[in-house]
Parts: structure tokens; C-alpha cells; sequence
């Protein structure tokens, strides 16, 4: 499947998607030096992390630019809404991002799927499993 | 992105390369917002400044930008650490003091104010329509929705960068046509109006759109609570407070009302403390000099804290410069006052069964860290709890 986004922060990624339907506060809700995500308890380091947008604490870009310092950044990410704090985390990171449409993630969901991006594009390829 | 000559020279590299990745985290994210021109700002407030937040990446980010140059060219305080400034708090862990004071040495350095307070707004009230520059979720909300001035909700290297080149990106709420309240919020339950911070962890987690909040309660220390519970919550950065935000910085096209009962926040207040230890906290956002002698003065009133109950304040530190008598005769009593910090963004040196505190944003951060049963209520609420008189 091919879905065009909007690239905010271009670079390649092939990950593993991991779809969390909700917004995320990175300050409190990510352990930057264990790559989890708290209020699941799921790693997200080396994934394809689509999330619905940020919230709370402005602190969040230092939590991103820590998960790359530690080495357990996602591949890339994908929001629904971007917002300043997640921007500026990414581009200090390094992180690709990507803005994606409404809906998308109710669609995409739990499936498994692989996601590949290529620098340059304006879309990404879900690979299903 | 259209640039003045001015600002191409810095993005170039001509004003070294601190002012160059400064301008270029403020370019590229204006860009990925659709910003078409960068404004001045008259004032960045920089948030992810506390060691125990931002740890060593951003020590060593904060650093590199001292040491490669980097001043500040507008108007800069900065958020509260991880250390008591007072030095006499013993509830806040000082472990990480040395890592904090090489963070404090670069921003002081740096040329910024050390007030290290989530209330700038107490240190330099911002003006009508101005252009600011803020990271502190809390302070953006008191900011656009008190003091109708306009700042998007910064990270904390963004403001940063704002400190160190003057400007910010013109998108977001800069823009009067994104200053648009699409949701009446109508507050009509006395009880509900009396609780602001779970009022306002109700506004964070349910309404997605600005508000236009009619029937919540108009003074600051309220309307704070309330403010930085939404922000932390939910993202909101804009609650149109009817009666209070000015008009002419906002507008309306109201499209959903609702109606906020007790029953919608009672789920957010947690559970009022029966036996077991526990910690009072007042102070999150910091306290006004006038909210703070309100508190001592109904603490003085009731003497020395019963055992196993311990309440603490935190204040900016000029606010323990001017009260440190105040200060020292609330320690007597057996009540720990910290100054330009809070439980936020440290750690605390003991744990608590319950956590009893009018603060909406502590309950939605420090029930996450601390793992102990919380209570929310108001401020009187949370010293007739410590002394055992029933929270009410």
C-alpha cells in the first residue's frame, strides 16, 4: 500500500509499524534511555512510531534527542498533528517525520505491516505481512 | 521561508555556528508548520533546563551552545532546575547539584535571567499582542489566555534558539487566524469551579479544539492551575477565558458546547487519604509572594505538622529572597519550602502513600513517578488534609 505524506523532517526509514492511537507526552511517558513507551510498556526504538500528535511537557524535544544520544530512537515517525515540541525533537535527532491524514491510523491499526521511506519521496510504502 | 538579509547572514553561518543551528531549528520548524517569514520576539522563556529531565544529551546540547559562542539577544529567563536553591529543602534530592550547576553555568553564562520559575509572567508580565518566544506548557497557556500576548507551545531547545537569534516562526497562534475558540466549555457547578486542576485535567484529556471557557473562576492563582492542567493533559496552549483573555486576541466560531458536571471531573481527583504517609504539595505552577503568605499564614495558624505528613512549597527564589523569614519559621513547623524547582522536574528524597495537592499537572506527572495514591483538591483542601482535618 502506498500512502502519500507530508515529509517535515526527510530521510530514509524501513521499520516495523507501530500504530499507538492516541497523543503521547514524551516527558513522562517515554524512558528515553530504554526506548519504551511508559503507559504500555512497549519498546519503540527501531519502529515506525505513528501516534496521533504530542501533548503535554515542552521538555519532549530533549526526551527525543535523548532517545537518539542512547541509541534508542524510533526509525522514523508519523503524526496525524505536528506540533513544535516533536518538530524540534526530530530535527535535532535526526528523525525522520512525517504528517499523515486523518483516519489513517484508525485504518491501519494492528495490522503488521513494514514501512519503507525514501529520502526525497512524498509518500511511504506499507509492506502487510 | 521568506528571510531578511539579517537572518540569511545568521542562517549562513556568518554569526557563527551556534546562531546558525539556532536559526536553522527555527527555520525548519516553521517551515513544517507552514511559516512563511519569522517574527521578533520581546521575550523567550526556556523550558528543559532541570538535569533530571533532560539528563546528560541535554547538559552537552545546552553546553556546546555556551561554549561555541552563543549569547542571548532578547530578553531570556529560564525554568526552574532540579536543585533547591535555597539549599535547605529535604525533600528535594540535591544528588544531581553538581551536573545542575554546570547547566545553570551556561545559561547564566549565556546571558539569561536565573529566575528559574514556571511564572515568568511574575518576572516581566507579558504585553498585549506581543510576540513571545516560551517553552513551559503552563506559562504558553497563561500567556495567550491571561495576557493575550501570543506564543506556540515551544520546546525547550526552540525557545532556546529563540533566546540566542530574537526571533520565532509567524505560524501557529502568531497567526490571529489560528486564535479561533471552536468549543463552549460552560462551567455552571460551584464544585467544579472550586477543583481548577481537575477541571483542567478534564479540558486536556476531552476537548481537543481552543475553548471559550464561561464560569471559571477569574483569579490567577486559579486560572493557572487550571491552565497548566490543560497543558499538560492535552496540549492546549489557548483556553479563551470568558471575562478574562482581552478582546481583539481571539475570535469565535463556537461549532460544539458543553457542559462540564462533577460527575465529568470526579474521575481525575483520585482518592482522599485515609492512614499511611502523606505528602501535601503546593506550588505547581510557583506561587505568587501573595499566594505563598496566604498559605503561611493558614499554616502558622494550625502549628507544627502531625507525623508522617509532610507538606511541601515550591516558589520562584526570588520570592524565598523576599520571605526566607516566612520560609524558615514554615520549617519549623515542619514544612519543606523549595525554591526554583518543584517535584516536576526533580526528584524527591522519600516516598509517600498519598499525594495531596491542588495541582492538576503534578497529579499528571508525579502519579506516574511517585506510584502512590493521589488526591486532588483545592488549596485549603490539601492543608486541612496534612493536618488531618479532612481534605473537604
Amino acid at each position: 500500500m502506498r500512502e502519500r505524506v507530508r515529509v517535515l523532517v526527510d530521510g530514509d526509514c524501513r521499520a516495523p509499524l507501530r500504530v499507538y492511537n492516541d497523543y503521547i507526552s514524551f516527558f513522562g511517558e517515554v524512558d528515553p534511555a530504554a526506548g519504551t513507551l511508559r503507559s504500555v510498556g512497549e519498546q519503540i526504538a527501531g519502529v515506525a512510531l505513528a501516534f496521533r500528535g504530542g501533548r503535554g511537557s515542552t521538555v519532549g524535544s530533549y526526551v527525543i534527542y535523548a532517545l537518539k544520544y542512547y541509541g534508542r530512537e524510533p526509525s522514523c515517525m508519523l503524526v496525524e498533528e505536528p506540533e513544535p515540541i516533536i518538530i524540534t525533537g526530530c530535527i535535532m535527532a535526526d528523525i525522520p517525520l512525517f504528517q499523515v491524514r486523518k483516519g489513517f491510523l484508525e485504518e491501519v491499526g494492528s495490522k503488521r505491516a513494514v514501512l519503507v521511506h525514501e529520502k526525497g519521496r512524498d509518500y511511504i510504502e506499507l509492506h502487510f505481512e | 521561508m521568506y528571510l531578511t538579509r539579517e537572518q540569511e547572514r545568521m542562517l549562513n553561518g556568518e554569526f557563527g555556528w551556534v546562531v546558525a543551528k539556532a536559526m536553522s531549528i527555527i527555520v525548519k520548524t516553521g517551515e513544517a508548520l507552514g511559516a512563511t517569514k519569522l517574527v521578533e520576539v520581546a521575550h523567550a522563556h526556556v523550558s528543559g533546563v532541570s538535569y533530571s529531565n533532560i539528563l546528560d544529551p541535554g547538559l552537552e546540547f545546552i553546553r556546546s551552545l555556551f561554549l561555541g559562542g552563543g549569547r542571548a539577544r532578547v530578553y531570556t529567563t529560564v525554568n526552574p532546575g532540579c536543585v533547591d536553591y535555597s539549599g535547605l529543602s529535604e525533600l528535594i534530592d540535591g544528588s544531581y547539584a553538581r551536573k545542575q550547576a554546570v547547566i545553570d553555568d551556561s545559561l547564566i553564562k549565556m546571558g539569561f535571567k536565573p529566575v528559574f520559575t514556571c511564572i515568568p509572567y511574575y518576572h516581566r508580565p507579558p504585553a498585549q499582542g506581543e510576540f513571545l518566544a516560551w517553552g513551559e506548557s503552563s506559562a504558553v497557556a497563561v500567556a495567550n489566555s491571561v495576557f493575550g500576548a501570543s506564543t506556540n507551545r515551544e520546546g525547550g531547545p526552540l525557545a532556546l534558539a529563540s533566546a540566542l537569534t530574537g526571533f520565532t516562526y509567524y505560524a501557529g497562534l502568531h497567526d490571529p487566524g489560528n486564535r479561533v475558540a471552536r468549543v463552549l466549555v460552560y462551567v455552571k457547578d460551584p464544585r467544579v469551579r472550586g477543583n481548577p486542576g481537575a477541571l483542567g485535567l478534564w479540558l486536556g484529556c476531552r476537548v481537543r479544539e481552543i475553548p471559550l471557557v464561561r464560569g471559571a473562576g477569574q483569579g490567577l492563582a486559579d486560572l493557572k492551575i487550571m491552565l497548566a492542567a490543560s497543558a499538560a493533559s492535552g496540549s492546549h496552549a489557548l483556553v479563551v477565558l470568558e471575562g478574562v483573555t482581552p478582546r481583539g486576541f481571539y475570535s469565535t466560531d463556537l461549532v460544539d458546547k458543553v457542559e462540564v458536571e462533577w460527575g465529568d471531573v470526579e474521575e481525575y481527583i483520585g482518592t482522599e487519604p485515609g492512614g499511611g504517609s502523606i505528602l501535601g504539595y503546593l506550588g505547581c505552577p510557583h506561587l505568587y509572594p501573595w499566594e505563598f503568605l496566604e498559605i503561611y499564614r493558614q499554616v502558622v495558624k494550625r502549628g507544627v505538622l502531625p507525623r508522617d505528613r509532610r507538606l511541601l512549597i515550591t516558589i520562584p527564589v526570588e520570592v524565598y529572597e523576599r520571605h526566607y523569614i516566612e520560609v524558615l519559621r514554615l520549617r519549623r513547623l515542619g514544612v519543606d519550602v523549595a525554591a526554583g524547582t518543584c517535584p516536576v522536574v526533580s526528584r524527591l528524597t522519600r516516598v509517600f502513600d498519598h499525594l495531596v495537592t491542588n495541582s492538576g499537572k503534578a497529579v499528571f506527572y508525579l502519579s506516574k513517578q511517585l506510584k502512590a495514591k493521589y488526591y486532588l483538591t483545592n488549596t485549603l483542601g490539601v492543608i486541612r488534609a496534612v493536618y488531618g482535618e479532612g481534605a473537604g
